[in-house]
């Protein structure tokens, strides 16, 4: 049978299915919901809210079984842009973003939007610059395109190990987070919370790999999304009277600001390099919430908006993603979705922030004797919040100390929604840790296996050892991953900015020249990844020994550039690329035509008959 | 499939697509939140001016940028022949 590589492969049945996994988180909610008002105890509700999503994930991925390696690593090139542009949005950051954006948000305002704006652009700058071409080229992970596309094994073996690192820092964040998401469910140590995570994972993606991954991430990230926009609209409707919380929010702020005018919030000028980014355990109100640059210095802003723009649009955890859409055309329109979904995300984090702004500042602004409302006592017997008061023994906004990560569990409990509320973020936040954890164990997974196992051959194995392989080393990298986040107890968006940073500089500047610059060859590419990782590494660890002064969320600052220069100033050093290079580069930034990692396998496999 | 001669015009058309899709943004969000506080003396919706374009303009702008690259290049590409065939 011959056929197209485009429409018509796409299952014209996913919209059916999806609406029945809508239908069935919806009933778990609202079933949760009923059971709260008849009494049911708190613990099957938890329960219930943890494990049924679960199942339904697990359900998914197990169904998405395959043998065939093409379903394996790119899901058999068939999953619609909607959907592709869904997960990459929900999965650039992850739940790290999600609770730590909401959290920075709340805190400092707008000095927290470098991480946003870096968000958004980042996916602008993969739809312009990379993704139509990853997806021509067709490799199904990063160092297999690179190794092939600079006909270097020593670039294959180098990007296998460079980019691990990164992948392994951001899967410890996601894992972190959603062992903290778990503890608002679930009354076990953060031990087991990491191992029914790990599990989880492990479950959902070994039978079918991308394509278990594919379809029960785009569930949870629809379970995420509406586990997010729905407790949020309904706070809306009792604040605003419009269940649109990122446009009716504006009328809430107006308020804010007033109070915070009157409370005498300072306006702070930071230094051009300050980076004050609020970490882990209570922190303190200290600046309004829509003033620029009171925590995060401008030069700071715009550094840790280049390092994360740089390090979403070359993530090795999305960029596979984008080889699993049906076509070029498709690629690009999924990063269009992306960046509206993520839009509407961040929004509505932007007006948790301020929503929960309000219920501090309706505490502190009521004249005469100050009564705190029943929330607040709950907040504080949880630990995520305490009170100062000020001289004259008033509670004052700035006498507030949030947890950054309780923000975005703590507006239910302020809005005095029912539990089943807090249960739905709680599980939403899951479900995004999952899909993202996901993610990266698939891609890390799939990086040890086709590019440090098989590393060494370009032809592929016979697919049932493939795949084993693949397999194994799936749960390798989950097991790693769940290791270093059990062990490393540092700030999960610590551990998100680390990634971006490193990937930032190590392949964002050789993934672009390689398309866009033909004449960047393998000595360049090598160079370019080594400097930038190299630079960034000792970077973030002289940031984090205070050798320089500067916090190493920073370190982008001086890898990003120096890759581009290394990998510039090697190749003109040296020897131009070989005609069959310069082709594939010609090949690669043509849509139309073969997938050219196809191609090249067949060439491969002719080339090896015709020896024997 | 394209011509070979086509490639050249191709890659041509394509680069100054990028630049126009990628230099006008990337200068808005460099320049942008550098000004917010001088714009935040306006409101709109209520929200400050200057909080409201660094968010939901930004994400507006962002979403346009996307949508018309995708349409634009779309439309290089059958122009010179070297779109998918479907």
């Amino acid at each position: 049978m011959t056929f197209s590589h485009r429409a018509g492969y796409v299952n014209p049945r996913l919209g059916t299915y999806f609406g029945i996994f809508i239908s069935a988180f919806a009933a778990i909610g609202l079933l949760s919901l009923i059971f709260e008002g008849l009494g049911a105890p708190r613990s099957a509700l938890q329960l219930a809210m943890l494990l049924g999503p679960l199942v339904l994930y697990v359900a998914i991925g197990l169904a998405a079984f395959t043998r065939e390696p093409l379903d394996y690593f790119a899901s058999g090139r068939r999953v619609p842009a909607f959907y592709t542009g869904l997960v990459i949005s929900q999965t650039a950051m992850g739940a790290t973003g999600l609770v730590g954006i909401t959290g920075a948000l709340f805190l400092i305002g707008f000095d927290a939007l470098c991480l946003v704006i870096g968000g958004l652009a980042g996916f602008v700058l993969m739809a312009v610059l990379l993704a139509p071409f990853f997806r021509k080229f067709g490799a199904f992970t990063l160092p297999t395109y690179l190794g092939r596309r600079f006909d270097s094994v020593a670039l294959r073996l180098t990007a296998g190990g460079l980019l691990a690192v990164p992948m392994l820092l951001m899967l410890a964040a996601e894992l972190q987070m959603g062992a903290y998401a778990a503890s608002w469910l679930f009354d076990q140590s953060r031990g087991a919370s990491l191992l029914l995570l790990v599990l989880a994972i492990l479950l959902t993606l070994g039978a079918g790999g991308m394509r278990s991954l594919s379809y029960s991430s785009a569930a949870q990230c629809i379970a995420s999304l509406l586990a997010l926009l729905v407790p949020v609209s309904i706070v809306a409707v009792v604040l605003t009277n419009l269940p649109l919380p990122q446009l009716t929010s504006g009328t809430v702020l107006r308020l804010v600001g007033r109070g915070e005018a009157a409370q005498g919030l300072p306006i702070i000028l930071p230094p051009a390099l300050a980076f004050d980014m609020p970490g882990e355990g209570l922190s303190a109100i200290g600046k309004r919430y829509s003033d620029a640059f009171g925590s995060v210095g401008p030069v700071a802003f715009v550094i840790v908006m280049m390092s994360t723009l740089a390090g979403v649009a070359s993530a090795p955890w999305l960029l596979p993603r984008v080889a699993a859409t049906p076509g070029v055309y498709e690629a690009r329109k999924s990063l269009g979705w992306a960046t509206l979904l993520f839009g509407i995300v961040m929004m509505t984090a932007a007006s948790v922030a301020i929503f929960m702004r309000d219920y501090l500042m309706d505490i502190v602004t009521v004249p005469g004797q100050v009564r705190f409302p029943d929330w607040l006592e709950v907040l504080k017997d949880l630990g995520v919040l305490s009170i100062v008061n000020d001289a004259n023994g008033r509670p004052t906004l700035s006498g507030f100390s949030v947890e950054r990560d309780a923000v975005l569990f703590s507006l239910p409990i302020a809005a005095e929604l029912p539990a089943a509320a807090l249960y739905l973020t709680a599980g939403g936040i899951i479900a995004a840790a999952l899909a993202t954890a996901g993610s990266l164990t698939n891609a890390l997974g799939n990086v040890l296996a086709e590019d440090v196992v098989f590393g060494l051959s370009w032809l592929p194995e016979q697919p049932a050892q493939r795949l084993l392989v693949s397999r194994f080393t799936l749960g390798v990298a989950a097991a790693v991953g769940g290791a270093i986040a059990y062990i490393a107890p540092t700030d999960p968006l610590n551990l998100m900015f680390w990634a971006l940073s490193l990937t930032a500089a190590a392949s964002f500047p050789v993934l672009v020249l390689s398309i866009w610059w033909k004449r960047l060859n393998a000595f360049g590419a090598l160079a370019g990844m080594a400097t930038g990782f190299g630079l960034t590494v000792l970077t973030i660890i002289a940031g984090e020994a205070g050798w320089t002064g500067v916090d190493s969320a920073l370190a982008g600052a001086i890898g990003l550039p120096a890759a581009f220069v290394a990998a510039m100033s090697v190749t003109i050093a040296t020897p131009a690329p070989g005609r069959h290079v310069l082709e594939l580069v010609r090949d690669i930034r043509v849509p139309g035509g073969e997938i050219l990692y196809d191609r090249e396998m067949r060439f491969l496999r002719r080339q090896k008959n015709q020896r024997s | 499939m394209i011509e070979r001669k086509e490639r050249k015009p191709y890659w041509r058309h394509t680069k100054w697509q990028m630049l126009a899709s990628l230099v006008p943004f990337l200068a808005v969000i460099i320049v942008l939140p550098l000004y917010a506080d001088r714009l935040n003396a306006n409101k709109f919706l209520g929200f400050p001016l200057g909080y409201f374009l660094a968010l939901h303009g930004l994400v507006l702008i962002a979403v346009i940028t996307v949508a018309s690259f995708v349409n634009r290049q779309d439309a290089i590409d059958h122009w010179h022949g070297a779109h998918e065939d479907s």
